[in-house]
């Protein structure tokens, strides 16, 4: 499991380090294996919106115009898929891999 | 065996292998490669959980169809036209049961697995459009 310590921020709140993984088309939009911190309590929308912001061809390819995930955008935290309904209420933890990722296509 | 690898397998040495005490039939599904006006495929994976899951397919596959032996290894990289892309291997006492199991493990693949692909053409490339489930 990929993990890293606590750090502090300036004010000396505690943050917390995350991975972020895209894959194919947002991949190549993106960038993949971006380990960012983040304040704690920060939401999964929250944390994929903000980094995917910065390329604004990747952010249409993953959110509409409303600022929702792309009802086929795929989420996975640590492995396992998350809902997009449940993405704006599930709290990043210190450690975490967070995936992101078109429909899939092997075979 | 159940992989992802960049490396071509020899399937001849799949089906001996396969073949187990109680084997009345072993199915073979391989994809390759098509000629659709492209020059080259590249294939991506999530590998960690498309591993997981593969294996779990393989599992669910063995308990559900009573198979002897499952292999399932699917190529990465780039591959030309005409090369493997997924092999499949199934072993069963008899063939009804080894024909269902392979179609359910390529079935439950594209289905689900981490796993994409890019045609490459002399004008760029696309992303093979995937299935909009989970």
């Amino acid at each position: 499991m990929w993990w890293y310590d606590n750090k502090k921020n300036n004010t000396g709140e505690e943050e917390v380090t995350v991975k972020i993984r895209f894959f194919a088309r947002f991949r190549e939009l993106l960038g993949t294996d971006i380990v960012t911190d983040v304040a704690p309590g920060t939401m999964f929308t929250s944390l994929i919106t903000t980094v995917a912001k910065k390329n604004p061809e990747g952010y249409a390819a993953i959110f509409d115009e409303t600022g929702a995930f792309h009802e086929f955008v795929i989420l996975m935290r640590n492995g396992k898929r998350i809902d997009i309904a449940d993405a704006d209420k599930t709290v990043i933890a210190d450690g975490d891999e967070i995936a992101v990722f078109p429909p899939v296509a092997g075979g | 065996m159940i992989a992802i690898q960049t490396n071509d397998v020899d399937i001849g040495a799949l089906i001996e292998t396969a073949k187990k005490k109680g084997t009345g039939a072993v199915v073979i599904f391989d994809g390759v490669v098509r000629d659709d006006d492209i020059t080259e495929m590249e294939l991506e994976a999530y590998e960690d959980v498309a591993i997981k899951e593969l294996e779990m397919i393989a599992r669910d596959a063995t308990e559900q169809f009573r198979l002897l032996h499952v292999d399932i290894i699917h190529r990465i990289g780039r591959l030309s036209v005409g090369e493997n892309i997924l092999i499949i291997v199934v072993s069963a006492g008899h063939r009804v049961e080894a024909y269902a199991g392979s179609r359910y493990i390529i079935e439950k693949i594209k289905k689900g697995v981490p796993i994409w692909k890019k045609e490459l053409t002399k004008d760029g490339g696309r992303w093979v459009p995937g299935q909009h489930s989970s």
